[in-house]
């Protein structure tokens, strides 16, 4: 804000200048690259001369030239641009941002600093790269974009993708998610925001950057600015829409009926055998084979539908003399690609309006209204789809038992599920209704002009989310019966942070200083509350799916039951930064917090330093020829992680009831379960360096980091009790090297391009365990994952698989084999340990070894972008590689082995020599000696994927019967339209590594609208 | 003026600092959540809460826990392959130790012993507090949890063999201390019921009005009986049966069959006693076990949508064949569900052509049971006829209790302690044998052996907790276990420790 003032400022002061007669007089507009609008204060200069002139406020100039004199137009935060006139009178300018301008400006949070003086690792994603991506998240739309950012997609509608900044800070996923700050507002979920309400997004990568934010920052921290008005600008009526179908990319082929009963029958299991045949009777015999039932039903075909996508956006953008203002709506709707009632609606209002009262006091107020409803996928049904037999139809006319559809039932054919994932799909109906209003009002004086400012901001964040799971009542034969019931559960939030915050600036000859102090109160409470009745009167009616017409003796506390909390925070902290020639740069934070979480100990403190030297400043540098910018960083800071489990130092107590002589009886249970945590501490040590070349046209930035969580609160699980803790149990260390390099070149007036990629490595490694076992377990105990020192934390951990027995004479042949009653079509161990550590001739648990680690070693990113007259074009592509994925709809086979299996599982499965040297065989694939979990269950997880195309048209300037047009832009999108991996699944992006049931991602594909009037 | 500006200023913003400098004291408060340092025990009125809440560990109880007990005896099998193959390799005395439900039992076994061991220390703080007949209530509530703890422990000693004794609610020391033999384990379970009967009430558990079918004295001994038989300390046995019997508060029910229906609940029979109910209404709370494991996988009810089960605990062909060489009749049809394959099957062996009336795929309450793959017969002491289930309620076995120690078990452990060569003046071996046949219809003997009593036993607890796997076990009277196609070795009695336990706690298999 401060910088704007200045801003406008100078421009006044530029306006006093006048130019001088010439030849002749060219005119025209002088508009900006990054949203079409006009500049105004543009800076027209002859070259040469100290003759020039300033655009007005609609950003048109007029000045008199002699032809072949060269006109420059130059403005801050753009790049320069020179045009020789020939003899034309009208010259429309655009300018192009300057990235590496020394005078962007940038969000450090409670406050601004320059780009050229940052120490840390800050990168600011603007508008028009997140506009690209039709996402209901604004996160997606990051995804490839940032170095040390990994953004694990979410299909389902709604739901918001995982982020991770710079690896896994704490043990627990949930525990590790980024801060978002949305104008001063603290979330942990920005899922209700609109992409086109955004006006930038600021990533605070490393420790030293983030640090102000203290206790909330071990995560990162992401600062949201909403669109912003400016003062003395015309209104400017803006339409952005765009429509368009999602389809499921990369289904996963399942196993047909005649793959589904080969497998049966080599299964050696008689009962499988007979229900084969139990469907041969029931639906007939294949015409082409007349061993296999008459049925093929591909169930992933079956729940797949493709999802329509849209949004539109309105909003006004303008400003008089003494009020700014930025006012919009968004409609947003997604089908989701699950055939059921599986969609996300939102409509969102917002508002900012900014008062000038005097040169000293300013005051504004800022609301975002969100309302969505929400209806989820019922996520069973990929499992279900998955495991359900091909030789059911989806439909079975000859259940007539079943009600109000005829869907089949597998326990008829004799399986013991119904797996048939249609009931669950048709039948159930899970809406959420999600409200919530962030509004904030803040009082700004200088209270000495241009040195000192204070600012208090009060925010207001309040959530309702409304969830209602109605349970229609079917039948589906076999007396499986589901009667009416409804749950729901209501739960609010209301959050408020009263900031306030002192900023000083001098500058003394070279010395430039800036000193900002503050506080901050926070108040988190929420509340839910939830119920569950049945028997609902008039089911078939959504009026009235309510408790009220629920059988008055069902209805029930459900879940959690009512229960709420309120956490209470207190926070100082203070930043210096200093320049001296913008040469050397020291940079400091502290920040002391108080949270009422950790009632032992409720203070920690987080410091942070960073200091800068920029090279290309200093006399031995200057007009070198390669570099025309270069800064060394270094950054030091120390973060506080209050989302982790409270000091859980209290055993509590549970309320439960029981049958005594059939009577409901009250009585209570405790928990012996309690440590004494401390803070999670992170520290990070940044190194970076920032270059410019080529006239700036390249650009690289370079970090390489280490990231430290110490007394890392891991969940330990504590054996008899039987009871996982979370307890202080090690240090964990996240390392990395990151590197963003852009290529910008104006070919010539009509053809510009743009190249960008980035690169981010990531080592995630235990460095100690207090533990004294020397691991910590995690994942089931059928699907172990363990955190070992040294290596990645919760690595899936197993066996080695060597091959598969091709004969008997192999059996016989080795001892392990015969010793466990193997037979050909079984998996071969590697022999790795004994006791003594050396191979022992004997598969046993110390065979287990580390089989690699769900995050990816290695991710990559980049664009292209061509711009040639009224067209642009830009491609995206993203990729990882190095994690691994368990696949864990293949490994439940050791719950239930008598389903269905994906088709690559069934075709490629040893069915005598030769026929496979790593899958077991069918009858294998049942027993438990193959199912111990090895890297055969454990896959790849490296993709690569064309991230986005798009291409796009602007009319500008025409006319249309008669009228100016406005100006127009037609976009065409592909978004995520081609993914490649070997995964054995739907989808590679599995955010915790365990491919359960994954929504798949889908691949959308738009048309857009943009007008401005 | 510009002065009075800046004095302005300053206050306002002094005023703020003030303001929220106050806001400082909230940090001490925390919301929503009650430890148990908060609880009110000087209010002993709600002791019994803690007593409750042991109860409720005690009868939540995993669907394969009493599978994985029982399904190596020669009484049971596991159904076919197929689903749960482990399980049946289980029965087939293949076992693996990564299997899912070995680990199970352990922790949902340990979990319990630890939270009635909770449950003891919070009765305990409120004992601090108590005048005495509340902390003679306190020590009878105590007294309670110790008979919880001593049915898991016995549990896992019989499965595991040693095992680690836990008598707190942290248990580190004592897993410090290593495991105990089983036999260390047994004489444990016998000094702890020893510790907890002095305190417990003098009655038959359905006398009980506070905790209506809870843990009396009776339950104690019988676990005590129960331990000293493992240990084969006979004269124990007939110390521990003879008081019970002594007491003359037990009886049989007289119908067998119905002694494991809804009529049975908490009858004279029963000394220890998992409880389930629906609170017979159609909707709202229950506190159910999962049945179905133990039901045929494909039935027509009497009732209709009554749930069928999923055919994972077949009676083996070899008991049906023990009973009607013996002429059985109502405890065969208590304990069998035949389905038409099965009689078929059956009938292939001439000796079995014609088959007494009972057996047929049709229950007294008109339940049929249809053909499925799985299993040729269904277990029938953990079948609710359709017709008892509560209306509205359709889950398989919805709300039936499920008795773990009856006086029947009592009676011929006592019988078999006495032709062991232990004495009692109490009541013979042939009347304790007798009283039990007498209920199954089945004429008097005299002079019995001990081979009598096993059979009797055979034939009376028979689907029932794994007592017929353990009492061979425990008679290393391995032929029997070695039963269609089975072979069974000594080593073969315990199962290894699972995996998961074995990385988490100083365990070697």
């Amino acid at each position: 804000m401060y910088m704007k003032t200045k801003i406008i400022l100078l421009l006044l002061f530029l306006l006093s200048i006048s130019g001088f007669a010439q030849n002749f007089t060219v005119s025209g507009v002088v508009t900006s690259s990054e949203d079409n609008m006009p500049i105004p204060g543009v800076n027209v200069i002859i070259k040469g001369t100290s003759i020039g002139v300033s655009t007005d406020f609609d950003g048109n100039y007029s000045i008199q030239v002699a032809k072949g004199e060269i006109l420059e137009f130059s403005f801050i935060g753009f790049k320069t641009k020179s045009i020789t006139v020939d003899n034309q009178n009208l010259v429309n300018v655009v300018l192009d941002i300057d990235v590496e301008s020394l005078d962007e400006v940038v969000l450090v949070g409670y406050g601004t600093q320059r780009k050229a003086d940052l120490t840390g690792s800050i990168v600011t994603i603007k508008s028009q790269d997140i506009e690209k991506t039709p996402t209901a998240n604004v996160m997606q739309s990051l995804q490839g974009k940032v170095s040390g950012v990994q953004v694990v997609s979410n299909g389902s509608p709604g739901d918001s993708p995982t982020v991770r900044l710079r690896g896994i800070g704490s043990y627990n996923d949930n525990n590790s998610k980024p801060l978002y700050v949305v104008d001063g507002m603290f979330y942990t979920n920005i899922d209700f925001l609109n992409s086109k309400d955004i006006e930038s997004l600021t990533v605070l990568k490393d420790a030293s950057s983030s640090a102000i934010y203290g206790v909330r920052a071990a995560n990162g921290v992401i600062i949201v600015k909403t669109k912003t008005g400016n003062l003395e600008k015309k209104p400017v009526f803006e339409y952005d829409g765009y429509t368009g179908v999602q389809y499921a990319q990369n289904v996963m082929k399942l196993a047909n009926a005649e793959q589904f009963t080969t497998m049966a029958y080599e299964s050696g299991s008689q009962p499988d055998i007979s229900f084969v045949l139990n469907a041969m009777q029931r639906y007939g015999r294949s015409r082409v084979n007349p061993n296999v039932p008459n049925v093929n039903t591909d169930w992933f075909k079956e729940i797949l539908r493709p999802g329509i996508i849209e949004s539109h956006s309105v909003g006004a953008t303008g400003g008089s003399e003494n009020v700014s203002y930025s006012v919009g709506a968004n409609y947003f709707s997604q089908e989701g690609v699950l055939d059921m009632k599986n969609e996300y609606e939102r409509f969102n209002i917002r508002s900012k309006i900014d008062v000038k009262l005097s040169n000293r006091f300013k005051m504004g107020v800022n609301t975002v209204f969100s309302n969505a409803t929400k209806y989820n996928a019922e996520n069973a049904a990929w499992f279900n789809a998955y495991f359900a037999v091909p030789i059911m139809p989806v439909i079975d006319e000859l259940n007539t038992e079943a009600s109000p559809i005829r869907y089949s039932n597998a326990q008829i054919l004799g399986y013991r599920g119904t797996q048939n994932p249609f009931p669950a799909m048709d039948f159930n109906n899970n809406q959420l209704k999600i409200r919530k209003l962030l509004s904030s009002i803040y009082f700004e004086v200088d209270l000495i002009p241009e040195k000192l400012t204070f600012k208090t901001t009060y925010n207001h964040d309040f959530s309702a989310l409304d969830e209602r799971y109605v349970n229609l009542p079917y039948t589906l034969g076999n007396n499986v019966e589901r009667i009416s019931g409804i749950t729901k559960t209501q739960n609010t939030y209301s959050n408020q942070i009263w900031d306030n915050v002192l900023t000083y600036k001098e500058s003394f000859g070279d010395h430039n200083l800036t000193l900002m102090g503050g506080t901050s109160y926070r108040d988190e409470a929420s509340h839910s509350l939830s119920v569950n009745g049945q028997n609902i009167t008039g089911i078939d009616y959504d009026t009235s799916w309510y408790l009220n017409f629920a059988e008055e003796s069902s209805i029930v506390l459900a879940g959690g039951g009512d229960n709420g909390s309120r956490i209470y925070g207190v926070s100082y902290f203070s930043r210096a930064a200093y320049n001296f020639k913008d040469k050397y740069l020291l940079y400091g934070t502290i920040r002391a917090d108080g949270s009422s979480k950790f009632t032992k100990d409720p203070w920690g403190y987080f410091p942070s330093v960073g200091a800068g030297w920029v090279l290309s400043e200093e006399n031995f540098m200057k007009d070198n020829g390669i570099f025309d910018y270069l800064k060394l960083r270094a950054s030091w800071g120390k973060l506080g992680n209050d989302n982790v489990a409270a000091s859980s130092g209290a055993n509590t107590i549970n309320v439960i009831s029981t049958d005594i002589g059939d009577v409901q009886t009250p009585g209570i249970t405790s928990t012996s379960t309690f440590t004494d945590n401390t803070w999670e501490v992170i520290e990070e040590n940044n190194f970076g360096i920032n270059i410019g070349m080529l006239n700036n046209n390249l650009t690289i930035e370079a970090d390489y980091y280490i990231r430290d969580t110490k007394n890392a609160i891991m969940p330990v699980f504590v054996p008899i009790i039987n009871a996982t803790v979370e307890k202080n149990s090690g240090e964990i260390r996240n390392q990395g090297f990151e590197i963003g390099i852009n290529w910008n070149k104006n070919v010539s007036k009509d053809f510009s391009y743009s190249i960008g990629t980035n690169l981010t490595t990531l080592k995630n490694k235990t460095l100690s365990l207090t533990d004294p076992k020397g691991y910590i377990d995690a994942g089931t105990a059928e699907f172990r994952q363990r955190t070992i020192i040294g290596e990645p934390i919760k690595a899936f951990y197993g066996y080695q698989t060597a091959g598969v027995y091709q004969n008997q004479a192999q059996i016989d042949a080795d001892p392990i084999a015969v010793a466990n009653n193997l037979v050909p079509g079984d998996l071969i161990y590697k022999d790795i340990s004994g006791p003594n550590g050396t191979p022992d001739g004997v598969i046993d648990d110390n065979d287990r070894k580390v089989l690699g680690s769900y995050l990816p070693k290695l991710m990559y990113g980049g664009n292209i972008g061509l711009s040639y007259k009224d067209f642009d074009f830009s491609v995206s592509f993203y990729g990882q590689a190095g994690n691994k994925i368990l696949n864990r709809k293949r490994g439940e086979i050791i719950f239930t082995n008598d389903t269905n299996m994906d088709a690559d599982l069934a075709i490629n499965r040893w069915h005598g020599e030769g026929t496979s040297n790593s899958y077991p065989s069918s009858a294998g694939l049942r027993k438990g000696w193959n199912q111990k979990l090895s890297n055969f269950w454990v896959e790849d997880g490296d993709f690569f994927r064309i991230q986005n195309i798009q291409l796009a048209y602007t009319i500008k300037g025409e006319k249309l019967f008669g009228k100016n047009m406005p100006e127009t832009r037609f976009t065409l999108t592909a978004d995520r339209p081609f993914t490649f991996f070997n995964y054995n699944g739907f989808n590679p992006e599995v955010s915790d590594g365990v491919d359960r049931q994954t929504y798949p991602v889908p691949g959308v594909y738009t048309f857009g609208v943009n007008i401005k009037i | 003026m510009k002065n009075f500006k800046h004095t302005f200023n300053i206050s306002v913003f002094s005023l703020i600092l003030i303001s929220f400098l106050a806001c400082s004291d909230k940090l001490d408060l925390q919301e929503g959540q009650l430890n148990t340092g908060d609880v009110d025990y000087t209010n002993t009125s709600e002791m019994i809460q803690p007593l409750i809440g042991a109860y409720n560990a005690f009868a939540t109880r995993g669907w394969e826990e009493y599978l994985l007990l029982s399904v190596r005896g020669d009484d049971v099998n596991a159904g076919g392959l197929g689903d749960q193959q482990d399980f049946a390799n289980t029965d087939l005395f293949n076992y693996n130790k990564d299997y899912w439900m070995y680990n199970s039992l352990w922790n949902l076994h340990y979990s319990d012993i630890v939270s009635v061991n909770n449950a003891a220390n919070l009765i305990e703080n409120y004992k601090a507090f108590a005048g005495p007949s509340d902390a003679a209530k306190a020590n009878q509530y105590i007294a309670e949890t110790k008979v919880f703890r001593a049915w898991l422990h016995f549990n896992l000693a019989r499965v595991w063999g040693d095992i680690f004794i836990i008598n707190t609610a942290i248990p580190d020391s004592e897993i410090e201390a290593g495991v105990a033999t089983k036999d260390e384990v047994m004489q444990y379970i016998s000094d702890l019921m020893d510790e907890a009967i002095p305190f417990l009430p003098d009655l038959r558990p359905n006398e009980r009005t506070d905790v209506k079918g809870g843990v009396t004295k009776y339950t104690a001994l019988a676990m005590k009986a129960l331990a000293n038989l493992e240990l084969k300390n006979y004269q124990g046995v007939a110390d521990a049966t003879s008081q019970i019997i002594g007491s003359s508060k037990f009886s049989l029910y007289p119908d067998f069959y119905n002694e494991f229906k809804k009529p049975g609940e908490l009858s004279n029979e029963n000394l220890l006693e998992m409880q389930y109910s629906d609170y017979d209404s159609g909707t709202g709370d229950t506190f159910y076990h999962l049945y179905a494991p133990f039901g045929s996988q494909n039935w027509t009810p009497a009732r209709a949508n009554a749930e069928s089960g999923w055919g994972f605990y077949e009676p083996s062909m070899k008991y049906i064949k023990f009973m009607l060489d013996r002429g059985e009749t109502v405890r065969l049809e208590t304990s069998v569900l035949f389905t038409d394959r099965g009689i078929a099957e059956l009938q292939t062996d001439p000796a079995y052509a014609t088959l007494p009336a009972f057996v047929s795929n049709t229950t007294r309450e008109g339940d049929v049971i249809n053909d499925y793959a799985r299993a040729l017969f269904a277990s029938g002491k953990q079948y609710l006829p359709s017709t008892q289930l509560t209306a509205g309620r359709n889950n398989y076995g919805a709300g039936k209790n499920m008795v773990c120690i009856r006086y029947a078990e009592v009676l011929l452990m006592h019988a078999e302690a006495l032709t062991q060569g232990a004495t009692s003046n109490v009541m013979s071996a042939d009347q304790a044998v007798n009283e039990v046949r007498q209920r199954a219809g089945l004429t008097p003997i005299s002079g019995v052996t001990t081979q009598q009593v096993m059979d009797e036993k055979f034939a009376e607890m028979a689907m029932e907790w794994g007592t017929r796997y353990y009492d061979m076990i425990r008679l290393g009277n391995y032929s029997e276990l070695s039963y269609d196609g089975r072979t069974f070795t000594a080593d073969n009695a315990l199962l290894p420790y699972p995996q998961a336990q074995v990385d988490a706690l100083p365990l070697e298999n």
